[in-house]
């Protein structure tokens, strides 16, 4: 039920290499935990994150959270559709609804997350 | 928790349960901003049957319950609702209320879910002629521009029933109380009714294409549009009636309890009021939020959300007074949100009165 394509933390991001740039999003299931997103906070383009820094925070009616970074590196593009049309990562939280993105990552703090299988067990534990 | 007798429709309709007051009540169907705008355009059905409910017969009964609200019941027209508070001797808020004379020697009071355990030995002790029939009654919302609409097709004597009027109404064979009340800011009704007919009325309601079932979340967002307190969350017995912009409703020509402690609050002033605070941008101030004045704490928010209709954060908050006027540049939260104070009601397109 989640990508394979992407590693993911038991915060709920995800995060998916293409080409040596690592795009974050929170998974559907916090989304879905969330209810209707109404606001995104999206760190600086240029922003230097360590491995587990508040990167950004998202509000739903419900609530408000942070989301951290999965993995270190520096920010190289956010995804400014999310300023106007927050419900994107409700509808599309895997494409459409991407935060951000790092460049200068070290590879092997991917090691240290979650693949598919492993999240989506991680998941069914928190539902019961 | 404890099950309304529409439990099983919300679980059958995909409800989203959550624990209100020790109360099993769906949270969102659809989802919370959809069941906004749905109860903003069309109509929606609100399970409110953890509520609680009061029947008071006679001229001796009225009068006792009278010393116990603030807003002169007793003196109801009748058909006629009427807003107020329960007050303890220090004037603090126990409950909001809402009395309705029925008839000429018959009133009902609608109170929250969250106080009961303390209104309801208060009321019943008052006088023996005050029945709690909390247990036996289920209430159902039904709110929005379509709700006159859709509700004569069931219960024609909704047609002609104005804005905080009341009567008694027949629903199939069934008696039943329509008012002529809300919480969304909407044209809408509240149907008392028996528990055992509620699921049936529910679904009734439901068959009508414009209505859709609407949560507590959506709930929550309506009612903070339009600047409606919750009670246990914007008052509880810690603030007076004064502090929660309620001085309209306090009949200073009649005598009950805690008006002595509120007439003294007045003249020695120097209290905080709640005020209507929004935000420039879609982020929201949230339920227990400092709010500071150049970087020093003046307040807190109650009430705070992300408003659908407007766009726009929003909330309710307690400042002192002379930052209770609109226009103020203040912050809220841990990261200073910015925020200003405003007028209420924030949404100014509801139908309630049309």
């Amino acid at each position: 039920m989640f990508p394979k394509d992407m590693k993911f933390t038991k915060d709920h991001e995800w995060v998916r290499e293409e080409d040596g740039v690592y795009t974050v999003g929170i998974t559907a299931f916090a989304a879905e935990q969330l209810g209707d997103i109404t606001y995104v906070e999206l760190p600086e383009v240029g922003a230097e994150m360590e491995q587990g820094d508040s990167a950004a925070s998202v509000e739903s009616v419900k609530a408000a959270s942070d989301v951290y970074a999965p993995v270190g590196g520096r920010v190289c593009d956010i995804n400014h559709d999310l300023e106007s049309a927050p419900e994107l990562v409700n509808q599309d939280p895997y494409e459409q609804g991407w935060f951000f993105r790092l460049e200068g990552v070290r590879p092997a703090q991917l090691k240290t997350l979650l693949d598919a299988d492993a999240y989506e067990k991680y998941v069914g534990e928190q539902e019961h | 928790m404890r099950q309304t007798p529409l439990y099983d429709e919300h679980v059958s309709l995909g409800g989203k349960v959550v624990d209100f007051h020790g109360w099993a009540l769906p949270v969102q169907f659809s989802g919370i901003v959809m069941e906004h705008l749905h109860t903003r355009t069309k109509a929606a059905l609100f399970d409110c049957s953890h509520m609680g409910e009061f029947r008071i017969h006679g001229q001796d009964a009225v009068r006792a319950y009278s010393r116990l609200v603030c807003s002169d019941p007793e003196r109801l027209p009748v058909g006629r609702g009427r807003y107020g508070a329960v007050l303890n001797d220090e004037g603090g808020i126990i409950d909001d209320v809402i009395t309705i004379r029925l008839a000429e020697d018959e009133w009902y009071a609608v109170t929250n879910a969250g106080p009961l355990e303390k209104v309801s030995p208060l009321f019943r002790g008052a006088h023996s002629g005050i029945e709690d029939v909390s247990d036996t009654t289920a209430k159902i919302d039904i709110q929005g521009p379509s709700a006159r609409e859709v509700l004569v097709r069931e219960i024609p004597e909704a047609a002609n029933l104005k804005y905080f009027n009341a009567r008694p109404a027949r629903w199939k064979n069934i008696d039943i109380i329509l008012s002529r009340t809300g919480y969304t800011g909407e044209l809408g009704y509240e149907l008392f009714v028996p528990e055992a007919c509620a699921p049936a009325l529910w679904r009734a309601l439901l068959e009508h294409a414009e209505v859709e079932p609407a949560g507590l979340g959506a709930r929550d967002t309506l009612r903070t549009e339009v600047g409606y307190l919750l009670s246990g969350q914007d008052f509880d017995e810690s603030r007076t009636p004064l502090e929660a912009n309620m001085e309209s409703f306090v009949a200073w020509d009649t005598d009950f309890t805690g008006k002595e402690a509120l007439l003294e609050q007045r003249s020695r002033g120097g209290y905080a009021v709640m005020t209507a605070i929004r935000t420039e941008d879609r982020r929201a101030p949230r339920h227990d939020f400092d709010v500071k004045l150049n970087g020093a704490v003046v307040g807190c928010v109650t009430s705070g959300t992300y408003g659908p209709s407007v766009g726009h954060g929003i909330g309710l908050a307690y400042v002192p007074q002379d930052l209770a006027t609109p226009g103020h540049a203040l912050t809220a939260g841990p990261k200073e949100l910015p925020i200003e104070t405003t007028s209420l009601p924030f949404y100014t397109a509801g139908t309630c009165r049309k």
